[in-house]
């Protein structure tokens, strides 16, 4: 079966930028920023763009083109082709394979919510809603928790529903007849919202006479004005490098798979640079100017410095807000469409390795393919929807988009530094290429990043990762939910379990064929 | 906000859609 490719150049990084671009650019940012040194913040957070998220998204393009030229689309197969001798190395591809599917079966439920919102703001729904807490509630009471908006969470469930059959629908369509020509269209209608969103901030004004002190400029001066005692903070550092692995889509998977649909002569050095800076100017000039400015200018900084997540900002605060302008309806529209399609172009991404695993691996078609896993992960994703108050998704986003990234961004590091070496990988990344990066690249890629990465790995594995394992805070807040989070567990580990077993089959498979040595 | 702010803010926009436009650029001219 011939490989697909993709339509056009264009079409490639639209679709790497929509896999970056996602709620984490428009929500996250800003509060991370806000609360780690305001302008200051942006040197770790340029430093981590240059030292990990450009030498990441590069060393993915490159891996993911080279294992493309082998039939490989995912993980397993890739890093087998990088270390031919090295057996159990594919092993650790299959990080790659179930880290996406991971974080998609929450994901998805999140971002239905989105489309729910969307209609909720045409609607007139939620106005009824004008304070913080009956806002709050009405989250709660779509989500199920209690009956004071909706009767039940039938409502959630049928934008679930829709949420997950386009996302289906999609990757069905395969690369060039789905992904591609989904994000073609949703990237451009993205970046005019976004823009159309920040000039209705930016003419906010003094929207509350009786508080002048609660303006645009202040909120920009929240967000922007720098506090450089927060540079010795280590933690600062580790907040900066922690976004741009976040907010790239490295240490996924879902690079890796995109790049494998390219010809050998295709550029990744420049199409990397470019899908890099289309996230950060979704992250850093159109994130950064919508959410924390209009907030403060209605709520004022004690108020709006008191958004604990990303969800209160975006689903109880933003509403709150757009619902006080004129035409409010159709700007909360505007908002929620905006998230809505920054999360179906970033949850496509993470079906695909899963869909191409199969593809390549087992011989399926891409519809077949993803029959297979719309059923596997619709059956997954109900544990995130019902197990939603008990934690789950935490314990999800935990594993899937935090532990696994770091891990398998490290691998990936130092197979093509130290494995595949990095004067092949050098050569690799430059065939084909539209520019020529920088020599210093060479020694950062090596040496620079693995470091940078080992230290992360270091850090959250002592300040984080432990505790949460050892369920140490939901063992004294929250004792109920310490059965969910072990079932979560032992349905993460038989799925990374069965996984293995299935790259077990296909290298035995591929063995008989006589296609490996 | 502080002149430092709007120096951060307007020196950070400037990198980033510098960048953007000199890689999309390089692309749309790209042959292949």
């Amino acid at each position: 079966m011939a490989k697909e490719r993709w339509g056009s150049k264009l079409g490639v990084i639209m679709a790497v930028a929509g896999s970056a671009i996602g709620l984490g650019n428009f929500l996250r940012f800003p509060g991370l920023a806000a609360n780690n040194g305001g302008g200051a913040f942006m040197v770790p957070y340029f430093v981590a763009l240059l030292l990990l998220g450009l030498p990441l998204m590069w060393i993915e393009w490159t891996i993911g083109r080279f294992g493309g030229g082998f039939g490989h689309s995912t993980a397993p197969g890739m890093f087998h082709t990088l270390a031919t001798k090295t057996r159990f190395i594919k092993y650790f591809g299959v990080i790659g394979i179930f880290g996406p599917i991971v974080i998609f079966v929450y994901y998805t439920y999140i971002e239905s919510w989105l489309l729910g919102y969307s209609f909720f703001a045409l609607t007139g729904q939620y106005a009824r809603c004008t304070t913080k807490e009956s806002m709050s509630a009405f989250l709660s009471s779509y989500c199920g928790a209690d009956k004071s908006y909706f009767a039940n969470i039938g409502t959630a469930y049928v934008f679930f529903l829709i949420t997950f059959a386009l996302n289906v629908l999609v990757v069905a369509g395969g690369i060039r007849g789905g992904i591609q020509r989904l994000c073609e269209w949703s990237m451009p209608v993205l970046f005019v919202l976004g823009i159309v969103l920040v000039v209705r901030v930016f003419t906010l004004g003094t929207p509350d006479p009786a508080h002048p002190e609660n303006n645009v400029a202040s909120g920009l001066g929240f967000l922007w004005n720098p506090d450089w005692s927060k540079l010795a903070d280590a933690k600062v550092w580790l907040a900066a490098a922690g976004q741009i692995f976040f907010t790239l889509s490295v240490g996924i998977g879902v690079i890796l798979t995109y790049a494998s649909y390219l010809e050998k002569k295709d550029d990744v050095a420049l199409s990397g640079l470019t899908a890099a800076a289309a996230n950060e100017v979704a992250e850093v000039v159109l994130g950064g100017s919508i959410v924390v400015p209009a907030a403060i200018a209605f709520f004022g900084v004690t108020a709006a410095a008191g958004n604990k997540s990303i969800f209160e900002l975006g689903f109880i605060t933003m509403p709150l807000v757009l619902d006080k302008l004129p035409l409010g309806n159709l700007f909360g529209f505007a908002w929620f469409l905006l998230l809505f399609l920054a999360g179906i172009t970033s949850s496509i991404s993470l079906a695909q390795p899963a869909i191409a695993f199969l593809e390549d691996e087992f011989g399926l078609t891409k519809r077949e393919a993803a029959a297979v896993f719309a059923v596997v992960t619709f059956v997954l994703c109900q544990a995130s929807i019902f197990g939603f108050s008990y934690g789950v998704i935490d314990e999800l986003d935990f594993w899937g988009a935090n532990v696994c990234l770091v891990l398998f961004g490290t691998i990936e590091t130092i197979l093509f530094g130290w494995v595949f070496g990095m004067d092949k990988a050098w050569t690799e990344l430059h065939t084909g290429a539209d520019i020529t990066i920088p020599r210093i690249y060479r020694f950062i890629i090596k040496y620079v990043t693995p470091l940078v990465l080992l230290a992360i790995l270091g850090f959250w594995l002592v300040q984080d990762w432990v505790p949460t394992m050892l369920m140490t805070e939901a063992r004294k807040g929250s004792p109920q939910n310490v059965p969910y989070l072990l079932a979560t567990r032992i349905g993460l580990l038989t799925l990374f379990a069965l996984l293995a077993l299935m790259v077990k089959i296909a290298w035995r498979k591929r063995r008989e064929r006589g296609e490996l040595a | 906000m502080t002149i430092g702010g709007w120096v951060f803010m307007i020196a950070s926009w400037a990198v980033i859609l510098g960048v953007f436009a000199y890689a999309m650029i390089r692309t749309l001219r790209a042959k292949n």
